[in-house]
Order: C-alpha cells, then sequence, then structure tokens
C-alpha cells in the first residue's frame, strides 16, 4: 500500500500540470473557438449562460463556415504545409551530410563539431533571423558583393520573399534534424559497412542499402521536429517574409493582435492542430519508444 | 534434504533448513517465469541454480533478493518468511553480474554504502572496511573509483561489498560472467575460499555447468521455469535423473531400448542401434517391456581395432570424425543404425601406431556399471 | 575506399559551418561599427556597446528575462526529473499514454498554440475563479516550465533509461530505502542530465517570443519582446551589440565546459592507464 502510494505521489505532480497547463488549455481553445467574438472583456461571447435558471449553450460555427469560405485561410494552411515541407526536405539534403560526417569522426573531433552544430542554437533564436535580415537587405552584404562584382545594377530584393523565409528555416532548425540524426547514425556499427563493403558494395550502394535504411528513425523524428513547428511558424515569416508570404501562424498573430478577434484566432488553431494531429502522433510513437522504460 | 514435499505452515517451521522455498511461482503478463519450485539450502552451504538462459533462475535469485515477489508460493529463511520483505529489509546481499560498483564512489565509499544504512559508528565501520580489503587483497586500492579498477579488482570489491554486512544469505548472479577465460578459473577458487572462510551460505546462478561443478556444493538444475534434478555436482554428473539433465551436463550418448529381462540384480536391455544388448548390473525399478533410455558418458566406453570378449555392452561402428584435443580425442563413431556415438579416448602414448583413424571400422564397448538407465 | 566520401563528407561540413556561423560573424563585426547607418563601416567602435546599457528598457527587460529563466529552468528541472521517473521507473499505470502524450507533444507544438492556449486558460480562470489577476511573471513562468520541462524530460529520461538499473537495485539491496537509492545513486548519476537540462531549459526560456508575448501583461516585458519590436521596424545598431554580447557569452560558457570536459576525460583516462 505504501509502495502504491508512493508511486502516485511520483506520478501526480507532473501528470496534473500538463493536465492543467497543457491539455486543459486546448478544450478551452475549442470552446471559444465556437464563441462569437464581442467588444467585451474578454472579448468573446459566452457559450454556457444561466438565464433565469436554465443553462443555455450559444453554439456557433459561424467561425468554422467563416474560415472555409475565405481563400485567404485555405492559402494561409497550404502555403504553411508547402513552406514547411520545402524546408524540411532543404534541412535534410544539407542535415544528412553533416550529422553522417561528424558520426563518422573519432572521439574530440566529433564532440567538437557536434558542439559547433549546437552552440548556435543556444544564442537567441531572433538574434539569428535578425542576422539575415543584415545580409538579405537591398544594401547587405550579399548585394554588395553582387554589385562589386558587376553581377547587377541594381540590388535584387532578397529579403521579404519567400527565398528569405526558407533560409531563415533552414538555418534556425537544422541543429533539430541533425541532432536526432546524430544520435542514431553515432550508432550504426562500421563493421554493417565493412560486411557490405567486403561483399562487394561500393560507397554509394552501400550508403542507399544500410546506412539510409538503419537511420530511417532518424530521419522522421528529425523531420518532424522541422517540419511541425514550422507550419506554425510566426516570427521566420514575420521578419524575412513578404506581404505575400502568406502562413498561417502570422494569420494566427495577425487575428489575435490585430484584429482581437479570439475566436477565429482559436478556429485557426484548432484547424491547425488537425492538420498537425497525424505528424504529431507520429513524433509521439517515435519519441516515446525512445523514453520508455525497456 | 532434496526437492521438499510437506509444505504445511508447522512442518515450515519445525524444518531446520537455513533457506527454503517452498512452490514458489512467478508470472510475468501471461508467461511462466518460476513455476512451482521448491528448495531447501542448508546452512553453510554454496548452492548452484545451473540453467540455460531464460530457464527462471535468474528470477528465482531475483525473487530470493526481493527484487521480484513470488506470485504464489513462499520463501523461509531461518524459519521467518520473507516473502514481502523489500530488498533494503532483508538480511540477503547479492553481487551482481555487472558488479553495479557505484561510479561516483570510491572502493571504500562503495563497502561504507551498506554499512551506512545501518547508521553503524565510524570507527566501527572504518574497522570492517579495512577486515574486508584485506580479507579480498584490496587495501592499495580502496581511493580507486570503480572505472579505474581492472575487471578481477571490480569483482573483489563487489564481492567485498556484498559480504561486508555479513548477510545470512550471499546470492552471486553469474559471478564469472565479466571476466575472460583465463581470470575465471583463478577468480572461481579464491572466491569459494573467502565464502568459506567467512561461513556464509550461498546461493549462486550460472549458465557455465563448470562454474556450477568448481564452486557449489549442490547443484540445481533448472529447465523452463522448473527443477529438474538437485544434488552433488558428482550426483548429477553420474545419476542424471533425466534425458535432460544427462544431455545438458557434459556430453552423453543416448540409446533408446526396451526392458528385456528385469532381475532384482541386472537389468537388460535391447536397443535398435546396438546388435548386443545392453546389460545393467544392478537391479532399477521398471517391467519388463517398458520403454527407456539409456545414458552413456563418452569417457565411460572404450573404443577398440578388435571385437571386445564380451556377450553385452557393445556395438560396432565406422570412424566417421576425430577431435583431437590433445590430452585425448573424442571419435564420432557410426553405428549401423545411423546413429552417431561418440567416445572419449586418452592419448596416452605418444605417436601410438594403434591410434584410429578415419573409415576404420572400431567396436565400441562398456562395462556393466557404465550406463545409466533413465525411466521416466 | 572511403577516401573520397570523406572528402565529400568534408565539404558539406564545411558549408554547414559556414551557414551556420558567417551570419554571426557579420553582426559581431557590425556591432563594432562606428556609423548610424548599419551597414556603411565608419571605423571601429564602442559607442552602441555604451548606448545599449544606457537604455533602461533593454536593461529592465534583460533583468526580467534572466530572472525568469533561472526559475523556469529550475522548476523545469524538478518536474520534468519527476516526468521521467514516472516514464522511466514508475512502471505500467493508468493513464500513461495520455502522460506520454503531453511529454512529447510541447516538443513540436507550434508556439502560436501553445501561447494562446495559455492565455485562454489564465483567461478563464481568471474569470472563474479571480486567479491570476494580472498577467505576467507568473503566466509567463508557468507557460515556460510547461514547455521547458517536455525538453528536460528527453534529456533526463534518456540518461535514466541508459544507466545501469542493477546499481539502484544495488543500493536497496545493501539497505538503502528508494529514496535514499534516488538520492545517493540516481541523482549524482544523472547530474549531468539534469545540468544540461536546466541550461537548455534556460536558454530555451530566456529565447521564447511568441509564447510570453501571449501570456504577458503590460507590467513584465521580456527580452526577447523588445529585441523584437526594434528589429520589426528594422535594423539597429544597439541589437547588434546585444546579439555580440549575447553570442560571446554562449560561446565562452561554451569553450569553458568543453575545457572542463575534456580535461576532465584526459585525466580520467590518465588513472585508468596506471590502473592497469
Amino acid at each position: 500500500m505504501s509502495r502504491f502510494n508512493l508511486k502516485w505521489l511520483l506520478i501526480l505532480p507532473p501528470y496534473i500540470w500538463l493536465l492543467l497547463f497543457f491539455a486543459v488549455p486546448f478544450l478551452i481553445i475549442f470552446k471559444i473557438s465556437l464563441s462569437e467574438a464581442a467588444i467585451a472583456q474578454p472579448p468573446y461571447t459566452a457559450l454556457f449562460e444561466y438565464v433565469n435558471e436554465q443553462l443555455t449553450i450559444h453554439l456557433n460555427l459561424g467561425n468554422y463556415t467563416w474560415l472555409f469560405g475565405d481563400p485567404l485561410y485555405f492559402n494561409a494552411y497550404m502555403s504553411s504545409l508547402k513552406i514547411a515541407a520545402i524546408s524540411t526536405v532543404c534541412c535534410l539534403l544539407l542535415g544528412y551530410p553533416i550529422a553522417y560526417g561528424i558520426s563518422r569522426m573519432s572521439g574530440s573531433a566529433q564532440s567538437l563539431c557536434l558542439m559547433l552544430i549546437i552552440l548556435p542554437s543556444w544564442t537567441s533564436f531572433l538574434i539569428r533571423v535578425y542576422a539575415w535580415m543584415g545580409i538579405l537587405r537591398n544594401n547587405g552584404i550579399i548585394n554588395n558583393i553582387i554589385m562589386s562584382l558587376g553581377l547587377a545594377d541594381e540590388p535584387i530584393r532578397l529579403l521579404n520573399t519567400e527565398f528569405a523565409v526558407y533560409i531563415g528555416i533552414v538555418y534556425t532548425y537544422i541543429p533539430f534534424l541533425i541532432l536526432p540524426l546524430f544520435a542514431n547514425l553515432v550508432k550504426l556499427d562500421n563493421r554493417y559497412l565493412e560486411a557490405a563493403a567486403d561483399l562487394g558494395a561500393g560507397p554509394i550502394k552501400s550508403f542507399f542499402t544500410i546506412t539510409l535504411p538503419l537511420s530511417k528513425n532518424g530521419v522522421i523524428a528529425g523531420s518532424l521536429l522541422v517540419f511541425i513547428p514550422v507550419v506554425g511558424e510566426f516570427v521566420i515569416p514575420e521578419l524575412l517574409g513578404g506581404s505575400e508570404t502568406l502562413m498561417i501562424g502570422k494569420v494566427l498573430w495577425g487575428e489575435f493582435f490585430g484584429n482581437r478577434d479570439w475566436p477565429v484566432a482559436s478556429t485557426v488553431a484548432i484547424i491547425m492542430l488537425l492538420i498537425l494531429l497525424v505528424p504529431i502522433l507520429l513524433f509521439h510513437r517515435f519519441q516515446f519508444k525512445e523514453m520508455e522504460d525497456r | 534434504m532434496e526437492v521438499v514435499e510437506s509444505s504445511s505452515f508447522a512442518a515450515k517451521r519445525n524444518n531446520p533448513d537455513y533457506l527454503s522455498v517452498d512452490k514458489v511461482s512467478k508470472q510475468f503478463g501471461g508467461f511462466t517465469a518460476v513455476n512451482n519450485v521448491s528448495l531447501t539450502i542448508k546452512k553453510g552451504e554454496i548452492f548452484a541454480l545451473l540453467g540455460a538462459s531464460g530457464c527462471g533462475k535468474s528470477t528465482l535469485l531475483r525473487m530470493l533478493a526481493g527484487f521480484e515477489k513470488p506470485s504464489s508460493g513462499d520463501i523461509y529463511l531461518q524459519g521467518d518468511q520473507i516473502n514481502n520483505l523489500e530488498p533494503y529489509q532483508r538480511p540477503i546481499n547479492m553481487m551482481f553480474q555487472s558488479y553495479a560498483l557505484f561510479p561516483h564512489m570510491t572502493v571504500e565509499q562503495n563497502l561504507a554504502f551498506g554499512l551506512k544504512q545501518d547508521k553503524l559508528d565510524k570507527s566501527k565501520i572504518q574497522k570492517k572496511i579495512d577486515e574486508m580489503l584485506s580479507l579480498v587483497q584490496m587495501e592499495h586500492l580502496k581511493a580507486r573509483k570503480p572505472h579505474q579498477l581492472s575487471g578481477g579488482q571490480q569483482q573483489r570489491v563487489a564481492l567485498a561489498r556484498s559480504l561486508i554486512k555479513e548477510p545470512k544469505l550471499l546470492l552471486l548472479d553469474e559471478p564469472m560472467g565479466a571476466l575472460d577465460k583465463k581470470l575465471r578459473a583463478r577468480m572461481q577458487l579464491e572466491i569459494v575460499n573467502i565464502i568459506e572462510s567467512l561461513g556464509v551460505t550461498c546461493v549462486m546462478v550460472t549458465h557455465d555447468q563448470e562454474e556450477a561443478m568448481t564452486m557449489a556444493d549442490r547443484i540445481a538444475i533448472m529447465n523452463a521455469g522448473e527443477i529438474s534434478q538437485v544434488g552433488t555436482p558428482s550426483e548429477v554428473y553420474e545419476q542424471p535423473n533425466s534425458r535432460f539433465t544427462a544431455e545438458f551436463i557434459g556430453s552423453v550418448n543416448i540409446l533408446e531400448g526396451v526392458v528385456k529381462v528385469d532381475e532384482p540384480n541386472y537389468v537388460t536391455i535391447h536397443c535398435n542401434d546396438t546388435e548386443a544388448d545392453v546389460y545393467i548390473g544392478h537391479g532399477i525399478t521398471c517391467f519388463e517391456g517398458q520403454p527407456v533410455a539409456v545414458a552413456l558418458r563418452p569417457e565411460k566406453v572404450a573404443i577398440s581395432s578388435y571385437a571386445p570378449d564380451q556377450k553385452y555392452n557393445y556395438v560396432t561402428g565406422v570412424v566417421k570424425e576425430i577431435g583431437y584435443f590433445g590430452s585425448h580425442s573424442v571419435y564420432h563413431v557410426e553405428l549401423p543404425s545411423g546413429k552417431e556415438m561418440l567416445v572419449t579416448a586418452l592419448n596416452d602414448i605418444r605417436w601410438g601406431n594403434e591410434r584410429l583413424t578415419w573409415g576404420d571400422t572400431v567396436w565400441v564397448h562398456w562395462d556393466d556399471n557404465a550406463a545409466v538407465v533413465i525411466t521416466e | 575506399m572511403t577516401s573520397s566520401v570523406s572528402k565529400l563528407n568534408k565539404i558539406f561540413l564545411a558549408i554547414g559551418f559556414f551557414f551556420l556561423y558567417v551570419p554571426m560573424i557579420v553582426l559581431i563585426v557590425y556591432s563594432f561599427n562606428g556609423s548610424e547607418r548599419v551597414n556603411v563601416w565608419a571605423g571601429f567602435s564602442f559607442k552602441w556597446y555604451g548606448e545599449l546599457f544606457r537604455d533602461e528598457a533593454i536593461m529592465s527587460a534583460v533583468w526580467v528575462s534572466v530572472k525568469l529563466a533561472f526559475a523556469s529552468a529550475s522548476a523545469a528541472v524538478v518536474m520534468g526529473t519527476l516526468a521521467s521517473l514516472v516514464l522511466t521507473r514508475a512502471g505500467k499505470f493508468k493513464g500513461k499514454t495520455v502522460f506520454g502524450g503531453m511529454v512529447t507533444a510541447p516538443l513540436v507544438m507550434p508556439e502560436v498554440i501553445t501561447g494562446l492556449s495559455l492565455l485562454l486558460l489564465f483567461v478563464g480562470l481568471a474569470n472563474s475563479i479571480g486567479w491570476p489577476e494580472q498577467r505576467g511573471f507568473i503566466t509567463i513562468w508557468i507557460a515556460h516550465v510547461t514547455f521547458c520541462m517536455a525538453y528536460v524530460t528527453v534529456v533526463v529520461s534518456s540518461r535514466l533509461t541508459e544507466m545501469d538499473r542493477s546499481l539502484e537495485e544495488a543500493a536497496m539491496d545493501l539497505g538503502a530505502t528508494p529514496l535514499k537509492t534516488f538520492l545517493l545513486i540516481t541523482l549524482p548519476i544523472i547530474s549531468p542530465a539534469l545540468i544540461s537540462g536546466w541550461l537548455l531549459a534556460f536558454t530555451l526560456s530566456l529565447d521564447d517570443l511568441v509564447i510570453a508575448s501571449f501570456v504577458s501583461g503590460p507590467s513584465s516585458t521580456t527580452l526577447p519582446m523588445i529585441v523584437f519590436s526594434s528589429v520589426r521596424l528594422g535594423l539597429s545598431p544597439k541589437i547588434n551589440a546585444l546579439a555580440t554580447i549575447m553570442i560571446l557569452t554562449v560561446l565562452i560558457a561554451a569553450v569553458i565546459s568543453y575545457w572542463l570536459v575534456a580535461r576532465n576525460e584526459k585525466r580520467q583516462r590518465k588513472l585508468s592507464e596506471i590502473s592497469h
């Protein structure tokens, strides 16, 4: 009995904390997505109301029909998914060789390189995005170089484009892909590759038949760590993107802080969650397997 | 002293056995790891649980330590039921397979850990540590951390740590598992000497039959969660009670047959593999016509290139393979029935001319007391 | 066979590091630019550092953010360690799957969703039970603990699953109660993971803009909020100076920790050489 109590003493504090501050808030978002915006404090109508000792429920699906009716939202979701997918692929193309290269290094060189990869993510995310503003501006370094080489007469517009958004995302999110991938690749036994070489497979063949299939879990975990948050990214499209760069995180922010329309912002969030549900569950499966007791 | 039949509580109370395991079972989900095992162990005995991996020996050991609780059955130590005591409440200490030396503590701190839990005073703790360090000859390395020790040194520290609380029962989990072969032979004897000098009762788990036979006074052979035989090393080797035991310990030739003559002072068995009947020079409990197995150890049969002068207990065959081991050779002889028989012969003559070779026709023969009849 | 492959690897690594570090170097260089105009070089100067330290809004935001990061990281380590123990040591229990989901989901949850949902929770709580009266330090702290503890849980539980379970069993076998075993054996052995978890949580909290923007109140402005509102309007040399200080702080801390680890490893190697 005392053992039982001890176990729950351990379980309850983090459990209650997460229920209250992580799970319950989602129910509230859902609730508010079903109410109407109002000029009030807080700025939405109540869902449940006691009128004449009777509980009345004001269900309002208007926000959802509104969202489906306006192509702006649809386009924003689509463009977010597109940008997230393309940047994930870019991160993979650049990150995989780096993770692989580091995983094949020896002790001290490996830990040094790994630290050099992580180091930037310890400095501020905002600062790293800001750094690119300075580089991509019309009179920034890249344009200065291009013009001094005589490749162009007037500055090329780089900042406030979708290109800049991709650069920013790959730059800030690539460590999240490299780290789980590295953790996976470093466990790859070199003898598999030696055996493959011994059996006549060239380096490229053994990469595609041995290394890549064995690192599948790392690739999936790393890709999801990039893809999911990027779909809802706000800072990068706000600072590096232009007015034509549509991303749903920016739309949500605008609805909330700009229009002060909390119910619509909640609806945007709920639909984003629904879209991301499958990737989040997939990520959970991979991550949870790593963490649970064996 | 062997497998305990009686199980009533009163009988248990009066039982002078030091440790007794009474009808203990352990299920994990739907899997039965230990199935209705009963055992008794005497004071001062070194007892080995021997079996292949997955046979339940480790689960049984962990139930003695308290890390697992039996699903049913009881465990008594000096007559006291200890089933429900937590590991930290039991006067039992264990030497772990991985040694489990605390990596952040020195040798001395590792030894002090258990004594500190008992709140002994400092001078007493120090005295015990010094005694124990000198017993395992580790005084000079007491300030080292575990990772700065060799495998053999780590094992001494682990043994010292499990002995320092003067446990009523010492458990050894695969004691030689982490050592290389050469070191094993030395440490086996050393550990036995230390345990015997302290008179500690000890239960060990191993998958290595040589280790069990060298170290233990008695051995329990486990198979699929059950005990198949308990006995001294020579008993389990010379008188296996089942085919499993016979085949598990050492190598053996099993000939299947049927009892032909059943007399009080001898028995003959007809085997399909041998042209002559098998003659056993003593009576056994069986009946005529009963199917039995005859177990013959390879070193208890002789091989020659001429027919032996006997009516029973021989078979002819052809040498198919020869395994040369220096001191002895193992001949694989193919019988007319197609069955293969193993025969060990000492190479006691240097470059002996009479040495048999591949393809030779040979006679394999044995005397009246060489074979064991397994009637299960 | 591998020489061409490793050459290719080196090229990729070089590109990667170039890509990662050049923007920061540019920032650092321009922070010492004497000119008002960010892109025109007008000689070496510490001018912007002076301005930065005289900017009271930034300085007080730095103080708020550091306090917040310290408090969030400390609480997140406690909660994250509890959560890791639940995942790795408590065996099966009712609701474990839900618990696992709540631990891993914050790692990938888009910040705008987390921020909005927590804000709505706080507003709802304020309306129904009157707490929190005002959003500010406490509400940001709660938000940060919630998402930081997920990261701590990942770091700590991976150390806990790696750890040899027989160490804990040995301690109990020698008479230590579960609590004592945790304090004397488990905690010292996982302490490196606790430290890195704390540092990770500290930097995550220090860095967060989106969630804090949602749940903060008028009284508490964090450093990222100030930086964001400033860079939204364009480049600012003061921010360059701030960025340089942050980058150099991290760099120095990293070099020191790297040096400490390397020294420790070297010493241990030496000692184990002696013993064999």
